[in-house]
């Protein structure tokens, strides 16, 4: 009986690797249902949210974003801290905020001019995920909940960090 | 007060059925010269834009006294606490000008955000537009607050 050796291979190659893919949306779906910003999401947003992720590392001090670059989506912190950082010509980084673990990163992909406003900088080894903006307005514009959801959270973000951000601002001020 | 809302800038392009909407729950307000709008501490029952005038966010430390964190002019929104728990003011909110604003009513809003979640939706992103603007305004002034002073050496 003749075996067609390299057509069995392709066919396992082919099975190991979507195995491979399985695995890592159920590792990414259950790694984004840990995560607080999300806490309480629907499996179904959970889902859905997954397939515009993917997981980076980041090395003590590498940038992860610069200000002036193109904003092309946000982060979920899991391990590590990021410090947001403004560059003062004369007096090299300032930093005005740390991004611990269970926090999202990075609002400028959502609004017009779609540029990094500051620099972010892993001040530890930081594990995060990572979401395509592009990806995720498609699948806001296809469902509103899911849009207003994201929103909703963020804001609530928004609103904690500009409080805390005011608070340092009087404290400096002293 | 239909034609009040639909003028003001934060609400610019936005659909007559939402305007509409808004215009059932807003009120007019008007504040004299150093009046106090809202306080610390206050429930949060709603949120402001600005028609005219000029509003001041106020903080006292007792280092200092009153401080003023931000101003506010004419065409800008006013308060965010009445969104989240605990919906209370996290800060003083003075008309430092005679003011007019028109007040909506947070109770109405959340109730007419759950029935029509296009108008929720829209009004988060108008908001989530401004707190991120402002967030940047006040990370630009800590960098300014915390360099170092020229001439130390």
């Amino acid at each position: 009986m003749e075996v067609n050796f390299s057509q069995e291979w392709e066919s396992v190659e082919r099975e190991l690797l979507q195995t491979a893919n399985m695995e890592a949306t159920v590792q990414t779906n259950a790694e984004l249902a840990a995560h607080p910003f999300l806490s309480e999401m629907s499996p179904h947003h959970l889902e859905v949210l997954a397939t515009a992720a993917s997981p980076k590392q980041f090395a003590k001090g590498e940038i992860i974003f610069r200000a002036g670059k193109p904003a092309n989506g946000f982060y979920l912190i899991e391990k590590g801290a990021v410090a947001i950082e403004g560059s003062v010509f004369e007096h090299g980084a300032i930093s005005t905020d740390c991004i611990h673990a269970g926090e999202p990163l990075g609002w400028s992909w959502l609004f017009p001019p779609y540029l990094w406003h500051y620099d972010a900088r892993a001040v530890e080894p930081t594990t995060a995920l990572f979401f395509d903006g592009e990806i995720l307005r498609e699948l806001c514009k296809d469902d509103l909940t899911l849009g207003h959801e994201l929103f909703r959270r963020m804001s609530q973000v928004m609103v904690r960090r500009l409080q805390a951000s005011r608070a340092r601002l009087i404290e400096a001020l002293k | 007060m239909e034609n009040l809302s639909a003028s003001h800038p934060f609400l610019a392009g936005m659909s007559a059925h939402h305007i509409e909407l808004l215009a059932s729950c807003a009120t007019l307000k008007k504040f004299a010269e150093h009046e106090v709008i809202f306080r610390i501490g206050e429930p949060a029952n709603g949120f402001y834009l600005i028609a005219d005038g000029a509003v001041a966010l106020q903080d006292w430390i007792s280092e200092r006294g009153t401080i003023t964190i931000e101003m506010l002019l004419a065409g800008e929104p006013l308060g965010w606490s009445w969104l989240f728990r605990p919906y209370r003011w996290h800060y003083h909110a003075r008309a430092i000008k005679p003011t007019t604003a028109i007040f909506f009513d947070g109770t109405t809003l959340h109730h007419l955000c759950n029935q029509d979640l296009t108008f929720g939706h829209e009004l988060f992103k108008r908001m989530s537009e401004i707190m991120v603007r402002r967030l940047q305004a006040s990370r630009a002034k800590l960098i300014e607050a915390l360099k170092p002073q020229k001439g130390v050496w």
